[in-house]
């Protein structure tokens, strides 16, 4: 199994450029907590970007639309208006809510996500924490988010509510473990769990083909857990063809119908920061993380981010909404029996081979 | 149907109303004639006994529509009956009640269809059914006082309406499990309009469900009651079935006039009506194609635009003929308003461009939606309208279609230019959500296959008889009593108009009878123990536009 | 002679005045005061600029509640779609949830059993919240004004910030309407809440009237109500 070489992260970076070792542990934790404000804003700038913006124009591309364009260049100052608009909202809290939980529920939707991107390598030695454990962290903190839906269906006292985060929760659990059975036929190829091997393994030449090398990204290494992953991925993200927990036409819009203002902008976010986290999940561990020519590794990143992110935007304007039940029967009738065919097989194969 | 056949005469093929008196025997008190048929007035008490009679001996299946009404002297209901294999067969049945007691028999037990009949002529007239197994208001909120076609009804009394949470009416009746009461409606994405519907939820199956309607009453018969034939009515039409498919409305009420003041259309006209109704179909089976893919896709994706930048096409073509984009009021008494607009070539070029490209756009659809697996797990199978129920419920139009019922009265009960044009009648027999779609889409092409023949047809119209409108009195005022009841195909099924008229040159009773109203009825059929979600898809499929359910 | 006549300029100033009253409800307009604004004085620079800001992300993006009541709530899809695509403005986001929108627009004839649930809908969603009329049957019940069920506009039952003329209006009148809105609501002016003719009311805090007491059996001193005086209608 490969050792835990902690490879240097973020704050340690942040440490030696501005000397902030020299005050002990204090220092440290400035240099931990300005890495962490970095990466959070970069993550939150992105999801402006693509909430109020991107995915309005992508679905206007999509839909012989235009879209967003009179507020400013493009449209783009759309963003800050929507954004403070929002902000600036009466918060409304509708009789009977149950309250802590339901205060709650939207800031454990956005933070769960926002935690995940600590364990995620950008590239360009922006990695905030890389444990031994990385992934199964990754894992562990995504579906917190779970919890976070039901406490904002269960506390809304909207029978709307009630039903959508009992679909999140029973899909979420649904797809958990396919999503993480699939994730470990990576681990078993790589030996460990650590991000950084993870990326460092796939950075090894597969095949060279008239002088252009290929990279062994186990997306194309495995093709087979690469979709497995992504359907499983975007059901835990609640994203087409699995928006059941939100589904308009039918729940209104599931947990968060009784949510204005604040609350719904954390939940708005949370689904973003969700999108993302998932988009990178998928560029760690199956499109060779940071890696790609050229350009620094973090641009790539943030390119394979986008490209994912394109493909649900995509996928939300072609295909119809799967009805509950029918996402259970595919979560667990198909998806979980690939998954373990796909972790026993690979099993047997990294065994024979090495 | 070998039952028929005795009460055929066999040299015209017409109804041997005598055969039919004569099956009916001691039910009849007295016969009366009204302009498209005869009919039997019978008892209150009798009513079942003698629509049994019809409908298992004389093999009327279809309860195409009941009139409620109040006289100086009485309460009328007239049931008009039709035999879905040939409608040009049809009988009526009168039933007069007092007026100190107005207390007629119920036909519920016959056919389930008079169920939704008999509310609405609860609610709107007084009439009170006996034997009725639900007998509330249907479109006006229950605290209503009085009744609204009465003759004694003051308008300008106060109303209260209430606003209550609703009980749960499954509570204390279910023995395993819990079950949840909760609103669809009437302000949700998925009802289409204001519709309410009262379901009850066993877990994400649908136990109980109850679509409330009247939140879109417009008193639309009242309306109609107060204009006079020959213009002010028009303009109602159009905002029935709202869903661009205004001039088949219209249709609807040209139709019912010109029988009764017999009055004839040239037939230059009935070309530009029959183009520009099924110009009308194509855009209202595309919204219906638009929204039902809302339901199943969930938001405004591409499907629905793609759909709504079809219709915005026939709408420019429409708008050039008739100058208006939705509410065309474009038919007149005997004729249209106007001629196809000059330069004739440029609309015709119009329409040309616009049936050239359809096919390419309905293969687009095929496309994305029929062949999509995802859209087949979602609707085969789901929200099955069995034909028996269909015909019991007196569904029409694309949904009894999509069930096998070979029905549409532009072939059976011939009115226009379509005997002339070369066309089919779809039917699928999936009885469910896929085929009602399936259906909708092949009508399209059927549409667009018809006005190419009648653009054809109008290219080479000679000049000098080009006449769209026939004379037509200023006034009219058909002669006192006179009652008629006449239906065209709608874009949703039988659109009946039944017009009594006074002497005067407005109608005494205007009645609509609406093919939504009858295709909701069914909801409850085929949506319990489904799922949500084929709730809402199997709602979207029955394709109903509100302001025709509610008029 | 000439010093008797009124300047021009002045007659157009003071009709804007009462225009101005007119809308505001005449007095300082005192819809955005806060403690920190009268800890401060009237005016104070960054507030101004603060409250134009405001105005131009008020005016600038607005949430769509997914509303539709008749012939013109299909109008107003065709103004979400291709053709006239309204999200150019910054306005085309359909929200399914009251909670979540920010302008409702009422594309139809509102109803004596609609009008309730209208007003919920309304009082639903979170401040500041604007109204657009679409059509005449939203304006003054339209076509259908005479019938014994229609409410005489929806103005009698909830404050309108823009009516939109039309049967239905056409998608370009509506595009019109809602970018006048925008303009509106960028200026700093919006309409003043009124109290309307229809308003919910328990039911046990009505007058007793004779119409009150043959409905106390069947409905509950604590169920909301909506009373119609139709007499009183315009």
């Amino acid at each position: 199994m490969g050792g835990g070489v902690a490879a240097v992260v973020f704050p340690d970076l942040i440490d030696e450029w501005t000397g902030l070792s020299e005050f002990g542990l204090g220092g440290e934790f400035v240099a931990a907590f300005i890495a962490a404000f970095v990466i959070g804003n970069l993550m939150m700038i992105m999801t402006a970007l693509a909430g109020p913006w991107a995915k309005r124009k992508i679905t206007a591309a999509f839909t012989d639309r235009i879209a967003v364009n009179r507020v400013g260049p493009y449209g783009l100052l759309i963003i800050p208006a929507d954004a403070v608009r929002l902000l600036s909202k009466e918060l409304i809290v509708p009789d009977g809510v149950d309250r802590p939980a339901w205060d709650l529920g939207p800031l454990i939707v956005a933070s769960s996500a926002l935690l995940g991107f600590a364990f995620i390598p950008f590239g360009s030695g922006v990695h905030l924490a890389d444990p031994e454990t990385g992934l199964i962290w990754v894992f562990a903190i995504a579906s917190i988010a779970s919890v976070g839906l039901v406490m904002c269906g269960y506390a809304s006292n909207n029978k709307y509510s009630l039903l959508g985060g009992l679909r999140a929760v029973a899909q979420n659990v649904a797809y958990e473990i396919p999503l993480i059975l699939t994730g470990i036929s990576v681990v078993i190829f790589v030996g460990s769990l650590q991000m950084s091997e993870i990326v460092a393994a796939q950075s090894q030449e597969l095949i060279s083909i008239a002088g252009v090398s290929i990279p062994m990204w186990f997306a194309i290494l495995n093709p087979f857990a690469f979709v497995l992953f992504l359907a499983a991925n975007f059901a835990e993200i609640g994203r087409n063809p699995f928006d059941t927990p939100e589904a308009p036409t039918e729940i209104i819009a599931g947990y968060q119908t009784e949510y204005s203002s604040v609350y719904f902008v954390l939940i708005y976010l949370g689904e973003f920061l969700h999108i993302f986290l998932g988009a990178a999940i998928i560029a760690t561990i199956f499109l060779g993380g940071p890696a790609g020519p050229v350009l620094p590794g973090i641009v790539w990143f943030l390119i394979k981010l986008w490209a994912v992110f394109l493909l649900t935007q995509w996928i939300r304007s072609a295909m119809p909404r799967f009805r509950i039940d029918q996402v259970l029967v595919f979560g667990w009738k198909l998806l979980l029996v690939g998954a373990f065919l796909n972790l026993i097989l690979t099993a047997v194969i990294v065994g024979v081979i090495t | 149907m070998s039952v028929t056949e005795p009460l055929t005469d066999t040299e015209t093929g017409e109804l041997d109303y005598d055969a039919i008196f004569e099956i009916l025997g001691d039910h009849i008190i007295d016969r009366e004639s009204h302009v498209h048929t005869e009919a039997a007035v019978v008892r209150p008490d009798e009513v079942q006994s003698t629509l049994r009679i019809l409908r298992e001996d004389a093999g009327f299946d279809h309860l195409s529509c009941v009139v409620s009404q109040e006289y100086r002297d009485r309460f009328e209901s007239v049931y008009y009956l039709k035999t879905y294999d040939d409608p040009t067969q049809e009988f009526g049945v009168v039933v007069p009640t007092s007026r100190d007691e107005p207390k007629s028999q119920t036909a519920t037990g016959v056919y389930e269809t008079a169920g939704w009949h008999e509310r609405e002529a609860y609610d709107l007239v007084g009439i009170e059914y006996e034997g009725h197994p639900d007998l509330r208001r249907i479109l006006l909120p229950e605290s209503w006082m009085g009744h609204p076609l009465g003759l004694d009804y003051d308008q300008d009394r106060p109303q209260i309406v209430e606003y209550r949470e609703h009980e749960n009416p499954l509570e204390g009746h279910v023995e395993e499990g819990e079950t949840m009461f909760i609103n669809i409606g009437p302000h949700h994405p998925a009802t289409h309009g204001v519709l309410h519907l009262r379901v009850v939820l066993d877990g994400e199956q649908v136990a109980d469900l109850d679509p409330d309607l009247g939140y879109l009453h417009r008193c639309e018969e009242q309306c109609c009651q107060s204009g006079t034939y020959r213009h002010q009515i028009m303009p109602y039409p159009d905002r029935w079935d709202y869903a661009s498919a205004g001039i088949l409305n219209e249709w609807a009420y040209a139709r019912t006039a010109e029988n009764l003041a017999d009055l004839d259309v040239p037939e230059y006209a009935q070309i530009l009506r029959t183009m520009s109704a099924e110009l009308c179909r194509i855009c209202s089976h595309m919204l219906a194609l638009g929204t039902f893919c809302l339901d199943i896709y969930g938001d405004f994706t591409a499907i629905f635009m793609y759909a709504m930048r079809d219709r915005e096409r026939v709408q420019n073509i429409l708008e050039e003929l008739t100058g208006q984009r939705m509410m065309f009021n474009y038919f007149r008494l005997g004729g249209v308003v106007w001629d196809i607009p000059e330069p004739r070539q440029e609309f015709f070029d119009l329409v040309w461009d616009f049936l050239d490209e359809l096919p390419a756009a309905i293969d687009e659809y095929h496309d994305l939606i029929t062949t999509n697996e995802v859209f087949q797990t979602r609707t085969v199978n789901t929200g099955i309208l069995e034909p028996d129920v269909a015909k019991q419920y007196g569904c029409t139009g694309p949904v009894a279609r999509a069930s096998g019922i070979d029905y549409d009265l532009r072939r059976d009960d011939p009115y226009g230019y379509y005997e002339e044009l070369d066309w089919e009648v779809i039917t699928e027999d999936g009885c469910d959500n896929y085929s009602r779609l399936l259906v909708r889409m092949q009508e399209v092409e059927e549409s667009a296959k018809i006005i190419e023949q009648c653009i054809e047809l109008l290219e080479e119209w000679p000049e000098d008889e080009r006449e769209i409108q026939s004379n037509v009195p200023r006034t009219l005022k058909p002669d006192p009593d006179t009652e008629t009841y006449r239906a065209v195909e709608g874009a949703k099924g039988e659109l009946g108009i039944y017009i009594r008229s006074d002497g005067t040159d407005k109608p005494a009773r205007f009645k609509i009878r609406s093919p939504c109203y009858h295709n909701l009825s069914v909801l409850p059929e085929i949506a319990e123990g489904e799922y949500v979600a084929d709730m809402i898809a199997s709602l979207g499929s029955l394709d109903i536009i509100l302001g025709e359910v509610d008029r | 002679m000439s010093g008797d006549i009124t300047p021009q300029p002045s007659a157009d100033e003071d009709v804007q005045r009462a225009t101005t009253d007119a809308r505001m409800g005449g007095g300082t307009d005192d819809r955005f005061n806060s403690p920190l604004r009268q800890a401060l004085g009237t005016s104070p620079f960054i507030l101004t600029k603060f409250d134009r800001f405001m105005n131009w992300v008020r005016g600038s993006s607005m949430f769509m509640l997914q509303f539709g009541i008749a012939c013109c709530s299909l109008e107003m899809m065709h103004t979400y779609a291709v053709k006239h695509d309204l999200d150019r403005f910054g306005a085309g986001v359909p929200r399914a949830s009251p909670r979540q929108a920010d302008v409702i627009i009422i594309p139809g004839t509102i109803v004596s059993k609609f009008a309730p649930r209208m007003k919920r809908v309304y009082d639903q969603m979170p401040e500041p919240k604007f109204v657009v009329n679409m059509g005449s049957c939203s304006i003054s019940g339209g076509p259908f004004q005479e019938g014994y069920n229609v409410v005489k506009g929806a103005e009698e039952v909830i404050p309108v910030d823009i009516h939109v003329p039309g049967c239905p209006p056409r998608p370009e009148a509506l595009v019109y309407g809602v970018a006048k809105l925008q303009d509106q609501v960028r200026a700093g002016e919006s309409s003043p809440v009124v109290v309307k003719p229809y308003e919910l009311e328990k039911f046990g805090d009505l007058e007793r009237d004779e119409l009150v007491d043959r409905l106390a059996e069947r409905i509950d001193e604590d169920d909301l109500v909506m009373r119609y005086n139709w007499a009183d209608s315009p």
